[in-house]
């Protein structure tokens, strides 16, 4: 029977098969405050995309490889903003955190300077990969703001893509890397 | 429709200069993904749904004794339970062939195959209700390997045995032309199972309408081909199915064949049987277990030419292995046989291509269809016959290869010099001797790196061809702003086609393609176009597009010319306005002329349709025209060996490919860079490994693609046009295209790099390193 639980799914393992009772957790997500009372063991990545309704957070594995997920995250380590695999916390853990997820990055109807180069720059195709790797792009800007592609490419290693074969979300990050340096201001 | 203007309208789009066609457009569609608006299916979920998931068997092939779901059925949570006597209607998800049960009824043929459905109110209560199943297997005999499989006393895995298709290629005497050969060589070439891994995993949602109807929103490549099946797993009449396509996260392949029918069907039946909403999705391992892979493939070449390197006589056996179902391995076999002697002209070719049932996974289409296992095959080959004639590879392919008036081993006569061209650009882009005299002056230092460049050609057989009807329809409507619509149920999955199509139809209607909208792929709302599969949309589909066009052209132009006091002839459509030619101030906007033609009470809603001409070409023999044109292309890769570890890295690629018209440069700039490294990771690190047809390589820590660091750091693009016959303003075919030649290019580097040919994919460093051994240049520090 060893070999029929490869083929079994890995959120059970991850959420537990007893239920258990509910803890209450204050979130910030994209500046709002939510409050919700959930399983103990609820991923962060169902949090945002099941009892939020945030979905442009995207699932593409269960195991924390593809990078799908990918939120910035402040609290949980200290105070600095990173970027996190949402599917690797449970929500229980981002009590009291602030979270940036794609919603979050268009401001007053203009797109985030990452947002913008990525469709100018034609670095998505299916576009699944891509909520999470502009976020895994931010937190990378944020510790490096004047990086070498060699730097983009280390940066974002974390996250996997498909369609692109990686040239044109390269070339996107340093375009947006430079108008983020002229701004001044990274979100 | 008027035949006349047709022809007109083609005519005077073949003529002028264009203003949307070849400059460069963003994608249409790509603002929701930058923004993470709703848009895939799990995205678009309105209620709470039931959940489905499927008892997957542990066995690659065993009788089904008993089924007890009694325990299932008590798990708290768990609503239905679904095995093969629950379906309503016909037990059949084969996507072309009717051989492949939903849910398996007496026997299981392969790992994973589902046995049964669970349903239930989450998927914790589900994934309990399946540990809770119980199914007494009784083992069969299995077989894994091809030549095996087709012994006489293999095990049978279909009634009418396990080999489902033999392609033969018999042209000129093949025989006399090894005896006039002064070289011979023999190489027996292998390929492992490899998967497509589109990012987003196969999901379905379903719900029950009011009048009965099952409406089902996917992630796939064909929605006919999924409404077609769910129809029938559902036993509904035709009109109370409907099948919308969502934004779909990757294809390449395995979208198009069975697991998109699986899950679809699996969501249909639990929302028809419970009258609820329901989700189907796998986990990332369960499809990786499950969806169709890249079939292994082992190939014998054997090549005959003249001293000073001319092909005289090629052989080749190909044998496919196959899962247990056809899916579209019997098509694969047929483009790897055609393809087989790579782009070259050869006298005298033998082939016979094997493709196999076996008890492994399931495999079927993957971006490329068997072209990047041939390629790899012939081109290492034609590696080899240069070192043998102590040549230069380029040298050896540019005396062979196929150039106007030549002959394909199909004995295709080739009229266009797309490929001379494009060798030519590569060559001189890619410094193609300079470079290859500094690697190898680079390796004589003999340290612990060694550096290498190889080539390959490439010629595609364009679109279905012999695999099955090539047509395509494209719906255009135009509403009171000017707003052109356009719907077709040839979808979206990432490589910008629909883009294409948009671009077309701006270009003939002389407006923005910002004022084109596409909408969603709706099996209620058109009809059905074929499948999106074999690079067809641009193709094949912008014909249809600009066929609705034409038709739409073919109602406005009467009423234009009136309005405008002029020939029909003469009008102009173009930045948003139709004016009389020559004269640009006789004009009316495009949006007035739409906004009359509806006043005066006409419908602007058009169907366009195409059909590429049928090809031919003998069974026996193999001889004919298969392909309406061919795609060429020619790939150089320098690669950096470490001696040491056995790791290679791809440093640079050339890459030049005869496209036939560039449509939308910048979607096929991207396309191309992204197919290349999707070849690299099959060259370098992409096997889908089984031990007795279980998996051992699932999800993505067994399963390794390329990360943003394995990919080289330069793609050197150059595109050459040579129109094709039947494209679209002569497009050629280009999706599945730039996955075609790495593999072969990066092995003919790597044998550069290090002095032999490793004929097997990937080039693992466990396999380098074991080459680097036996040619006793592996780096002590």
């Amino acid at each position: 029977m060893a070999r029929r639980a490869a083929v079994r799914t890995v959120q059970r393992r991850a959420r537990g098969p007893v239920p258990q009772a509910k803890v209450p957790i204050r979130v910030k997500i994209n500046g709002v405050e939510y409050s919700h009372e959930v399983e103990p063991r609820l991923l962060l990545v169902h949090y945002i995309r099941d009892v939020v309704g945030l979905t442009g957070t995207h699932i593409g594995c269960d195991t924390s490889n593809c990078g799908a997920c990918t939120v910035l995250m402040k609290g949980t380590w200290g105070n600095e903003w990173r970027a996190v695999k949402s599917c690797t916390l449970y929500a229980v853990q981002a009590d009291g955190a602030e979270i940036i997820t794609i919603e979050g990055l268009a401001k007053n109807g203009e797109l985030h300077p990452l947002q913008k180069a990525f469709w100018e720059h034609h670095a998505l195709q299916c576009g699944y990969c891509t909520p999470g790797m502009i976020l895994a792009a931010l937190g990378f800007l944020k510790l490096n703001p004047n990086p070498t592609r060699e730097e983009i490419r280390k940066g974002i290693s974390g996250n996997l893509c498909r369609c692109t074969g990686y040239v044109n979300i390269v070339k996107a990050i340093e375009a947006a890397a430079k108008e983020i340096r002229e701004k001044g201001s990274w979100i | 429709m008027d035949e006349e203007t047709i022809k007109r309208f083609e005519q005077i789009l073949k003529a002028r200069e264009f203003y949307v066609v070849g400059k460069k457009v963003a994608r249409v569609d790509a603002l929701d993904a930058v923004l993470g608006r709703p848009m895939y299916t799990t995205d678009l979920l309105t209620s709470k749904a039931l959940y489905v998931r499927a008892v997957r068997s542990p066995h690659p092939h065993a009788l089904i004794r008993s089924i007890d779901s009694s325990a299932t059925r008590s798990v708290r949570g768990v609503v239905d339970v679904i095995t093969h006597r629950e379906i309503p209607g016909v037990n059949d998800a084969g996507s072309l062939t009717s051989d492949r049960p939903l849910l398996a009824v007496d026997r299981v043929r392969h790992y994973g195959e589902a046995v049964a459905l669970v349903v239930g109110e989450d998927e914790v209560s589900v994934d309990e209700g399946i540990a809770a199943f119980r199914v007494e297997y009784e083992p069969l005999p299995a077989v894994f390997d091809p030549v095996e499989a087709l012994k006489p006393d293999a095990p049978r895995i279909q009634e009418q045995g396990n080999l489902i298709n033999h392609v033969k290629i018999r042209k000129g005497n093949v025989e006399e032309g090894f005896s006039a050969s002064d070289v011979v060589i023999r190489n027996e070439y292998r390929t492992p199972f490899m998967d497509g891994v589109p990012m987003e995993i196969e999901v379905a949602y379903a719900y029950p309408e009011p009048d009965g109807t099952i409406t089902c929103i996917a992630s796939m490549q064909n929605p006919f081909d999924v409404y077609n099946k769910v129809t029938k797993v559902l036993g509904l009449p035709p009109e109370k199915v409907r099948v919308i396509q969502a934004a779909t996260g990757g294809g390449f392949g395995p979208k198009s064949d069975e697991s998109p029918i699986d899950v679809a069907a699996y969501a249909a039946l639990a929302a028809y049987r419970n009258r609820r909403p329901a989700l189907a999705t796998f986990t990332r391992e369960e499809a990786m277990a499950v969806q169709t892979k890249r079939h292994s493939f082992r190939i014998v070449n054997e090549t005959g030419a003249t001293s000073d390197g001319r092909l005289l006589a090629w052989r080749s056996t190909l044998y496919l292995t196959n899962g247990p179902y056809y899916s579209k391995g019997h098509l694969v076999i047929q483009r790897a046989t055609f393809h087989c002697t790579g782009p070259y002209e050869v006298p005298n070719v033998w082939a016979d291509g094997y493709a196999v049932l076996t008890n492994n996974t399931l495999a079927g289409s993957t971006r490329g269809f068997g072209a990047p296992e041939a390629h790899f095959a012939a081109e290492v080959q034609m590696d080899v016959l240069a070192e043998k004639l102590g040549m230069d590879p380029l040298e050896l392919r540019m005396k062979n290869m196929l150039r106007p008036g030549s002959l394909t081993a199909t004995s295709q006569r080739i009229d266009d010099d797309g490929l001379v061209r494009c060798v030519e650009a590569a060559a001189r882009l890619s410094r193609w001797t300079e470079r290859r005299r500094e690697h190898e002056q680079f390796n004589r230092a003999n340290g612990r790196y060694r550096r290498g460049i190889g080539i390959a050609l490439l010629y595609h057989g364009n679109t279905l061809g012999p695999e099955g009807e090539d047509y395509a329809v494209v719906h255009l409507s135009v509403d009171e702003r000017g707003k052109v619509k356009l719907q077709t149920g040839l979808t979206e999955y990432g490589t910008g086609a629909l883009t294409s199509l948009a671009i077309l139809v701006a270009e003939a209607l002389g407006i923005d393609v910002r004022d084109v909208e596409l909408l969603r792929p709706d099996t209620r709302a058109v009809r059905n176009p074929g499948p999106t599969v074999a690079s067809r949309t641009t193709v094949i589909g912008g014909r249809a597009a600009l066929d609705a066009a034409a038709k739409l052209r073919a109602i406005l132009d009467p009423i234009a010319a009136e309005l405008l006091g002029c020939r029909q002839d003469e009008l102009v459509y173009r930045d948003g306005k139709v004016m009389v030619a020559g004269d640009p101030n006789r004009s009316i906007s495009f949006r007035e002329l739409v906004r009359r033609a509806i006043g005066m009470g006409l419908e602007l809603k058009v169907e366009g349709f195409y059909k590429a001409p049928d090809t031919k070409w003998d069974k026996e023999t193999g001889q004919g025209a298969p392909y309406n044109q061919y795609t060429f292309g020619a790939l150089v890769s320098e690669v950096e060996v470490d001696l040491l570890t056995g790791a290679v890295r791809v440093l640079r690629m050339t890459a030049v490919y005869d496209v036939g018209k560039a449509i939308n440069p910048l979607g096929l700039k991207a396309l191309i860079e992204g197919g290349s490294i999707m070849g690299l990771g099959h060259a370098l690190t992409e096997e889908f490994l089984l031990s007795d047809g279980v998996p051992v390589t699932l999800g993505f820590q067994g399963y390794s693609i390329p990360t943003s660091v394995e990919s080289p750091f330069e793609i050197v693009q150059e595109v050459v046009e040579s129109e094709g016959k039947i494209g679209a303003l002569g497009a050629k075919a280009m999706g599945e295209i730039p996955v075609v030649l790495p593999m072969a290019s990066i092995a003919n580097a790597v044998a550069h790099a290090i002095g032999y040919h490793i004929k097997e994919t990937p080039l693992k460093p466990s396999r380098i390193l074991e080459a680097l051994e036996e040619l006793g240049i592996a780096y002590r520090p």
